[in-house]
């Protein structure tokens, strides 16, 4: 916990970040800046107070690595800009553009980037891909944070994050419609003996036949060799498998130049059918071939199944696992079922030629398709949802009466999550109608249980917690479940805790950090304040945000006051320095701006000072017992890294400030509490989003499917 | 205790507390980004991934509340949907009048006032009845049973012919010129009109049907649909698509063979699954 590069937290380098060009207030301070590159001199603007707190303070984690955090926080940061550049320029021109960025994975260079086409937006298998990359990338942070690479752009300046949020809104703009790829980040290294294959990306180096050539970072073939008989031919395949975990896949082939009478034949096949004749002749492969028409199922016999196909033809190649039918399109149009019984094991995207020159592209989804595989996507689901809807409840209720079990589910999770007044009134609303259905009228008796009093005391908890008010939701823990808290198994969520309240102290601050330094105030300097009334303006226009934003932020408030009352001592130094500092600035007469100005400035460092020993208090309650757990540490460490910034809520690490982990924390006491109660942590409506998204997720991973279409979170919740 | 089925522990993360959504919904991604470049634009803020990743995290959460929500709107529990929307702080339903209305329509059926609830539904929705023969066609079934149910609950029991005049008069002025557009309308209405003639003590279970309070849910459920569709809503809950989607994955998957504990609890308590497969006792070995 500390402040090294001590900058515009105090006063002095307020003034310093205030004269700075309007709008800059997203900048990391300068001081930031030069420790990223390596050069960092720590504090060299710090006033002795400040030193003396920082070096007070150097007990958390990061004070030891503070030069490392921000550069590895940053690592986090940049791939993601990069790759929306890469998806707009690959959603131009196929092969462009995205070699030479090599930001993504300082590692393993030769990654081929990671992309999603756009009909397997939805994929579970696709998600889960992304969330293997994700963690690589996290290894990759975490491997930054030990040993600091130098940057490879010297310059981290802020203006190429803005140009990139505007490409940001760019690219979610164009993607609510057609069939526009989205490249998320480049691929964690591929390993064959991998559960999750990733989605066929290139052509393989190595699983073709000689004479071939590979063009265009994999996605181009050209045939440079010479067959002698006519048997003869020269075959690739992808680097990976068509996963069945998808449901459907599908990828086109665009012929660039067909030799004369040339044959091509486009297709799939196993590992285990060679490479030395066209797909579709061989065993365990299958094709259709541009010189007759045919299509060829493991034999050299084909049947009459399209038209020919020639140079500038795009012909597309199709499973579809649930069914088990391959298809293939032709310049964006549906030729039919192909083959049937294709099980999906293993199956490669091939393709095979026979004449010199013969040059293809393959698109595996990294720009958009000829053929809208995406409608084609969108039917099989539907035909899957059709058929859920079909479905009798009995399974699993065994009076099969799925009104009384949904009911049954909205009441317990409403009993569970502690929404009281809601169960209250549904069980009234149900038995008012129940009544009617009977026709008889007895007065309503509301069911009276132990139950409703840990209902309330939960739900005083979690809206504590909600509500960013943490010690008020310790307070409430301690006295209705003592011991709750201090239970083995719950150490982490007390500890979570306790991480969130120095969070909510961040906020605060970084909130006030907003309200002080908003746009219009660092174009005007401080000494200006007091004669124009925008200054006022402003500030109440920020605290109406805060307002809207937190409607609880007064309480926060009064609970910070207090603690800084308890922090009297530590924080006298300080604010007694930023008193000082404003009565000089604006010793004019004093207007109302003014006082609310100088308000919001003291608490804003008092709140700094009062965070500061708070952290501390964590580091030495958590951090500094001899065994620490690596998460413990390494979530300490993340604490640490926000007074690396400036202004945390436009920082890299804002995730951490969001109001939505809250929910997250409140989620795990609740359950915690309840299971005290000797009931089940989570309520049975989660239970049962959960069984089912895994459900389909291994019924998807063992056979494909129809479970490969559904998708809990986005076509059953989704509104 | 339950030993732990690596499936269950799968289940464990996946719980939508736990888990966090990573790979972006397109429509709601674009929705979020809409939001967020309002509030942004005020704030004039950089660095939008930490903030479009963590607002995910929410939407997911309160995606099960969302559920909630739904159901107690177009179930039709205007109170309790209320009182949620206070203590979730997530917007109250559009219009609770509306709601209401549906209730009150419901209620009306439900009671066998079925001549005040076409009435209220031509209030609202003046167009459903007459585009949908269909439903029309059943409430007016169901207002015929409705009348030969007082007539056959009259105190001092044996209905005299007199008795009979009104549902017979209903039933050839208002269900009669329907017939012919449909056979299964003329069978109906047959149907019914054989209520008249059994004896209560000799009517077969094809006729006590009609008698039964079940048929006036049903058609208050119908109408119910109806009104939300014609209203551009979703025609029933989410809830119970989601439920069926639980029933049917759970069987793909023991036809697909996957690893599954022998049976899968939901955690509602007694009234579920009460041993079904007959192997009893196995859901705590497992």
């Amino acid at each position: 916990m500390t402040n090294p590069y001590a900058g515009s937290g105090g006063p002095p380098s307020f003034s310093s970040t205030s004269a700075g060009p309007g709008g800059d207030r997203h900048l990391r301070r300068p001081s930031y800046a030069t420790v990223a590159a390596g050069t960092g001199t720590a504090s060299h603007r710090a006033s002795a107070s400040e030193r003396s707190a920082v070096a007070s303070a150097g007990a958390l984690a990061l004070a030891a690595r503070g030069e490392q955090q921000p550069q590895a926080v940053n690592m986090l940061s940049r791939p993601h800009s990069r790759s929306m550049d890469m998806g707009e320029q690959g959603g131009q021109r196929p092969g462009s553009g995205w070699r030479g960025n090599r930001m993504g994975c300082l590692v393993h260079e030769d990654h081929p980037p990671f992309f999603v086409p756009s009909y397997l937006g939805r994929s579970r298998h696709v998600a889960r891909l992304y969330r293997e990359h994700r963690r690589h990338l996290e290894e990759l942070q975490e491997l930054a944070r030990q040993e600091p690479i130098p940057p490879p752009q010297p310059s981290l300046s802020t203006s190429s994050s803005n140009v990139n949020l505007h490409k940001l809104h760019t690219a979610h703009a164009h993607h609510h419609r057609g069939p526009v790829q989205d490249i998320i980040e480049r691929l964690p290294p591929p390993s064959e003996e991998d559960k999750n294959l990733p989605l066929p990306s290139a052509w393989s180096e190595e699983d073709k036949q000689p004479g071939l050539e590979i063009q265009s970072e994999g996605t181009e073939v050209r045939f440079t060799g010479n067959c002698k008989t006519s048997d003869e031919a020269a075959s690739i395949r992808s680097d990976h498998p068509m996963p069945k975990e998808c449901g459907i896949y599908y990828y086109e082939i665009t012929i660039l130049s067909r030799g004369k009478d040339g044959m091509v034949g486009i297709g799939f096949s196993t590992k285990r059918a060679s490479l030395n004749r066209l797909p579709g002749w061989e065993q365990e492969s299958w094709a259709y071939h541009g010189d007759d028409g045919y299509c060829f199922a493991c034999t050299a016999s084909g049947k009459a199944y399209g038209p020919r196909f020639a140079s500038n033809d795009v012909i597309g190649c199709g499973i579809n696992f649930r069914t088990g039918e391959a298809f293939f399109t032709k310049n964006g149009v549906y030729l039919g079922v192909a083959f049937n019984n294709i099980k999906g094991d293993r199956l490669y995207p091939s393709v095979g030629m026979k004449k010199p020159n013969e040059h293809l592209r393959v698109n595996f989804g990294r720009t958009p398709f000829v053929f809208d595989i995406d409608r084609m996507m969108e039917q099989e689901r539907r035909i899957v949802m059709a058929e859920i809807r079909q479905t009798d409840v009995t399974p699993i209720y065994p009076s099969g009466d799925e009104s009384a079990l949904t009911q049954a589910l909205v009441a317990q999770y409403l009993a569970h999550e502690g929404y009281v007044e809601t169960a209250k009134a549904l069980s009234r609303e149900s038995w008012e109608r129940e009544q009617s259905i009977r026709g008889v009228s007895q007065p309503y008796q509301p069911p009276d249980s132990d139950d409703d009093v840990h209902a309330i005391n939960r739900q005083k908890i979690r809206k504590s917690i909600l509500d960013g008010d943490i010690d008020r939701a310790l307070k409430y823990t301690s006295s209705y479940y003592p011991h709750v808290l201090e239970e083995e198994r719950n150490r982490d969520i007390y500890f979570r805790l306790k991480c969130r309240k120095f969070i909510e102290m961040m906020r605060r601050y970084a909130e006030l950090v907003a309200a002080t330094s908003s746009p219009q105030l660092v174009t005007k300097s401080i000494d200006s304040l007091a004669s124009n009334g925008h200054p006022q303006q402003m500030i109440e226009d920020g605290q109406n945000e805060e307002a809207e934003d937190d409607e609880d932020g007064d309480d926060t408030q009064m609970e910070l006051d207090d603690q800084l009352h308890r922090e009297a001592t530590t924080t006298k130094n300080l604010s007694a320095v930023a008193t000082d500092d404003i009565d000089m600035d604006a010793s004019q007469e004093l207007t109302r701006s003014q006082t609310l100005r100088k308000g919001a400035f003291m608490k804003k460092e008092d709140l700094q000072a009062a965070a500061l020993a708070y952290g501390r208090e964590l580091q030495m309650e958590f951090g500094s017992s001899g065994d620490v757990r690596p998460e413990i540490k390494k979530e300490l460490q993340d604490l640490g890294a926000i007074w690396a910034y400036d202004n945390p809520a436009d920082s890299p690490i804002a995730g951490m400030l969001d109001k939505g982990r809250r929910v997250l924390i409140a989620e795990e006491v609740n359950g915690a509490i309840l299971v005290s109660l000797g009931k089940p942590s989570s309520a049975a409506l989660d239970t049962l989003c959960a069984q089912t998204e895994a459900l389909l997720d291994d019924t998807a991973s063992k056979s494909g499917g129809a479970a490969a279409f559904v998708q809990v979170f986005g076509d059953l919740l989704a509104p | 205790m339950r030993g732990t089925h690596s499936f269950d522990k799968k289940v464990e993360e996946m719980k939508p507390s736990k888990r966090l959504i990573e790979l972006p919904h397109w429509r709601r991604a674009k929705r979020l980004v809409t939001k967020l470049r309002s509030r942004e634009a005020r704030r004039s803020s950089g660095h939008y991934h930490g903030r479009v990743k963590a607002d995910w995290k929410i939407l997911h959460k309160s995606d099960i509340n969302w559920v909630i929500m739904d159901y107690l709107v177009s179930e039709g529990y205007p109170g309790a949907a209320e009182k949620f929307a206070q203590e979730t702080s997530l917007p109250s339903p559009v219009d609770s009048e509306s709601i209401r209305e549906r209730v009150q329509i419901r209620n009306a059926i439900h009671a066998g006032r079925i001549e005040e609830a076409i009435e209220m539904i031509n209030e609202i929705e003046y167009e459903i009845l007459d585009r949908d023969h269909h439903l029309h066609f059943h409430l007016l079934q169901l207002q015929l049973i409705e009348i030969i149910r007082t007539i056959l609950n009259k105190p001092g029991g044996n209905p005299q012919g007199n008795d009979f005049y009104p549902a017979i008069r209903f039933a050839t002025e208002q269900l009669a010129p329907r017939a012919p557009t449909d056979p299964t309308y003329l069978k109906a209405l047959e149907r019914t009109m054989a209520l008249l003639i059994f004896p209560m003590e000799k009517m077969t279970q094809e006729f006590k049907e009609l008698l039964d309070v079940k048929l006036r849910q049903k058609v208050a459920n119908d109408v119910n649909r109806a009104i939300l569709e014609n209203r551009g809503e979703q025609s029933e809950a989410k809830i119970r698509q989601l439920i069926r989607a639980r029933t049917w994955a759970e069987s793909e998957a023991r036809a697909a063979k996957v690893d599954l504990p022998s049976s899968i609890l939901l955690g509602l308590g007694s009234d579920e699954r009460m041993t079904t497969t007959g192997n009893e006792g196995d859901a705590m070995v497992s």
